[in-house]
Parts: C-alpha cells; structure tokens; sequence
C-alpha cells in the first residue's frame, strides 16, 4: 500500500533554509563580471601571441616618390629598376628564402588611408609606396637593411614592429597577469559567498541536522545535501550571468575585430556582420564561458562540503 | 549487550564535578533496564553517552560489542547509531515532513528499498494507532501523538538497543501500557532496552532491574 509521503525525504528543506535567491543572484553578477574578464585574459592572450609571433616578423618600409627614378641610375641600363620603388623590391628580393614582399596597390592604400584621409583616392597629397615585408619564421631582417636602403633609395623608412610588439606583448602580458587577477578574486568572492550562505543554512537547519544525525546520517550525506544544492544554485545562477554577459562580448568583439587584422592587406575598419560574428570568436573563448558555470557549480559543492564537514566534527 | 567501566562524561568548557561520574555496569543483550532517579540526576547525560551523542571523558564504553572512545572512528559511531532507536523526552521530529516520512527517516538513512519502507512504516504506525494520521505534519500533531511517531521511528528499523527518556510522558494510560508491553516483547527478542521515568505505576507494571543515579553517579546498577 503507498504511503502518502511528502517528498521531502529528510526534512532538511534546504530550499528554504539556504538563502536561495541572492545565492543564485550573486553568483550571476560573479559570473557575469568573471565572463568578462576571461574574454578580455583571451584577448590579451590572443594579442600577445600575435605580437610575439606574427606581427614581429612583420616588417613595413615606406618609399616616398616612389615613381620616380632612383637618384643617380644610369639610364642606358634596361636592367636596372626604373623606379624607386622598383629598385627597394629589388633590394628586398635579396632577403633569405621563405620573405613575403608586398606593396600594397591603390586600393589597399586608400583603404588603409581611409580612417584619416577621408577617400584616398582623391587625394592631392602625393603618397608614399608602402611594402609590407613579413619575414620567415625563425628570421629576423638584416640589422643594416634600413642603412643600405637608405644609401640605394635616399628617404626609404623602415619600421621595425618588432620593437613595438616587445614593448606591446610586455602590455598584453600584464593585462593578461591582471585578468588572471580578476578571476582569482571574482572566484575567491564566489567561495565566500557559498560559504557564508552555507553557514546561514546551517544555523537554520542544526536542529534537524542534529536529528538527522542522532539517526545515523553520515557526514557525506548531510554535506552531500547541502552540496548539491548550492552547486546547483552556483549551475543556474553562472549559467544566467554568463548568458547576460554575452550580448556586451558580441557587441565589444565586433567593435574590436577590424584591429585583429594579422596584415595590412587585410586591415578593414569595416566592424563584421552579425551573422558571420560566432565563426570569428576565438574557439578558447567560447569554451572557457562554457566551462564557467561548471566552474562556479564546482566551487559552490567544494565549498559547501568543506563547510559542512568541519561543522560537523563539533559533533561526535 | 552495554558494558561500561569507571565512565565519567563532563561537558565541554565546564570544569567541577562531570556530569556523570565513574559510572560502572552491564546490561546483557536482551536486557532490560529503568533507569530512575531524580530530576537532574544525569538520566538524559547518560542516555546520550549511550546513544553516542556524546563520548565518555574517561572510562570505557561498550556498545553493542563495540569499544566507543574519541579514538573510535567516525563511520563506526554513525553504523552505532544506526544500531540504536532512541525517543527524546522532547520527541525531535522534523516538523516539516508528514508522520509517515518522519517514521521512514532510519530506513531512508540506511538506504532500504523503497517499497520495503513503504510496508514497514505502514505497519508499526498502524501498531502505534496513527494509521489515518500517516500523511499529516508532524508539526500538526498533538503531543501522544507526535510521542508515539517518534517511538515508531525508534523501532522501525528494529535496533539492538532502545533508549527511551520518559516515553509515556504525553500518553495516555492504555497506550502507555501498551508501549510497555512492545519493550517487554522486544527486550524478549533480544533488544536491549533503557528507559528512563519517573512514573511508578509503569514500574510495577513491568517490575525489571533499575540503574539508579544520584547527582551523575550510580548508586544501584541493575544487578
């Protein structure tokens, strides 16, 4: 014959016992804050990495006039450039196997101008040649490049990013030191949070906990109660701030994407569609805020068992 | 089967007298003892070192053919438990859950199939008279009521040794001879039983041998 019981087996009643709604409350806002920041610790990353890689191979010379003939050139040789810009790719061609040597055409000029000039295109201002020159990995350029262009093709600059990209992959990894940082504390405030709804709920349940206890509980069951629920409060409550913290991830990586550009061929300050958005996410990133609220869910058990259990070696 | 030897408890940060003091005797299985005295005289102390809610401060401790000290691991102390049914003077039911589940918590802590606790709890709170009571709160209760849900949850799982401090307190005379007649008939199966009373008249119902304390010592054990 069935028995009408409640479904509440125990009597615990943690629902009620343990501060439910602002536990679930701020564990969003400590989610959201900690989405956050690991989007920005992947960007630093992301950034570091192209700069200690990629973009320190990189090296842009720009050639002023660059149509007109090379001082001095002998014009009787069919074999010698015609132009200034002609005889700096000549040069270049000397680099060690494996460089890539572009000048950018008109358009890619005028794209990259844009932000600044307004249409290029239409500009009066006579405007240099720009050559992009990414080395081979493992390469660096010839220390005297910038001399013997210089002494070829007078007002020839060479601008070595690989200055720039110590200075700014130093910057990324100390943004990168200050996220981690961030989610320390963000994760350090999660486990007080649990801890002190967990202590709350004690106080309200030692009665029954005591019960429970003078009826055979073990320790792991009554932690493993209390565990369970704030690790499922901690689950719901990452899961929504981690939501929530995606719409402003969307909107400020579409307004960054146009600087992710790892060439000046591709720079574009054009922001990408909605739609093609998702494709362009980092995939690290996308399962670090995966992984958050599962994260969070596990902090919440882990504290909330170790709570729970030195509570309860007061008893014998 | 309890066996204690020279056991004195005193409570924690509390220096003077223990509360129970050099405490000698034995209780066979199957035994059954009243455990009298006056009002304060470490009735409910003792109770409580018995039902392993405390632990001797010196002496030794034998329950159910187990040595307790604050040596004793942890998992032993809750399988004793388990062994052991206890009814307070103050019932301890979980006020929130109806008497059938307040009954079925023993079995539930010791993982018993469902439907075996499903027949188990119907019958001891048929026994106890609460059969059309088993789906109502125990906080809704009157107090027989609730006393005789929590001597049903103290049998239900047929322990080796009942403790009882003042169980027929809030009932009335039949239900309460009744109840000793169900100690009687356990302690005849082999379950060892302590209660703890003032009431006389429950005495010479069921005249068996008493331990009797007097400011936390025993001035008779029982023999």
């Amino acid at each position: 014959m069935a028995l009408p019981f409640s479904g509440r087996k125990d009597g615990l009643s943690l629902s009620e016992a343990l501060p439910d709604r602002s536990l679930f409350i701020l564990v969003a806002m400590m989610s959201f804050l900690a989405a956050l920041t690991l989007t920005g610790a992947t960007g630093a990353r992301t950034l570091s990495t192209r700069w200690a890689g990629g973009a320190a191979q990189l090296l842009t010379i720009q050639v002023s006039e660059p149509d007109q003939p090379v001082a001095g050139a002998s014009k009787t040789d069919k074999t010698a450039p015609q132009t200034r810009a002609d005889a700096v790719l000549t040069d270049l061609a000397a680099l060690p196997a494996g460089t890539q040597v572009h000048r950018l055409t008109q358009e890619e000029l005028a794209r990259l101008l844009t932000p600044w000039l307004g249409d290029a295109g239409k500009t009066a201002l006579p405007l240099p040649a720009v050559i992009e020159v990414r080395l081979a990995e493992g390469h660096e350029a010839p220390l005297d490049l910038e001399q013997a262009l210089e002494a070829h093709v007078s007002g020839t600059v060479v601008e070595h990013n690989a200055e720039w990209s110590s200075r700014l992959r130093a910057l990324a990894e100390s943004l990168l030191a200050c996220a981690a940082l961030a989610l320390a504390t963000v994760g350090g405030i999660a486990t007080m949070i649990t801890a002190l709804a967990t202590r709350a709920g004690l106080s309200t349940r030692r009665d029954i906990i005591e019960i429970l206890h003078g009826l055979g509980a073990t320790d792991s069951y009554i932690a493993g109660r209390f565990a369970w629920r704030t690790g499922g409060l901690a689950l719901g409550g990452a899961l929504l701030g981690t939501l929530l913290a995606m719409a402003p991830l969307l909107l400020l990586f579409r307004m960054a994407a146009p600087f992710a550009a790892s060439t000046l061929q591709a720079t574009s300050t054009a922001m990408p569609d909605w739609r093609t958005l998702p494709d362009l996410l980092p995939g690290d990133m996308l399962a670090g805020l995966a992984a958050l609220p599962f994260v969070a869910a596990f902090i919440g058990w882990a504290t909330t068992q170790f709570m729970v259990r030195v509570w309860l070696r007061r008893m014998p | 089967m309890i066996r204690m030897n020279g056991v004195s408890w005193r409570r924690e940060r509390k220096e003077g007298t223990p509360a129970l003091s050099n405490l000698s005797f034995e209780v066979p299985q199957g035994g059954f003892r009243w455990l009298l005295g006056p009002s304060g005289a470490g009735k409910t102390s003792l109770l409580s070192l018995l039902h392993v809610e405390n632990l001797p401060t010196d002496g030794t401790l034998c329950l159910l053919d187990k040595d307790v000290t604050t040596q004793t691991p942890r998992a032993l102390l809750v399988r004793l438990r388990q062994r052991i049914g206890m009814v307070h003077q103050d019932f301890r039911l979980m006020p929130d859950l109806s008497v059938a589940d307040n009954v079925a918590l023993p079995l539930r802590l010791q993982h018993r199939p469902e439907d075996e606790i499903t027949d188990e709890v119907h019958a001891i709170l048929k026994w106890v008279g609460l059969g059309d009571r088993i789906g109502v709160r125990a906080s809704r209760l009157s107090g027989g009521e609730q006393q005789r849900t929590a001597i049903a949850r103290a049998i239900v799982h047929r322990p080796g040794l009942i403790l009882a401090d003042e169980p027929t307190n809030a009932l009335e005379e039949p239900q309460a001879h009744k109840l000793l007649d169900l100690f009687g008939e356990l302690s005849s199966m082999g379950t060892t039983v302590i209660v703890a009373t003032h009431n006389e008249a429950l005495i010479r119902r069921l005249p068996r041998p008493a331990l009797m304390l007097e400011r936390g010592r025993l001035v008779q054990d029982g023999t």
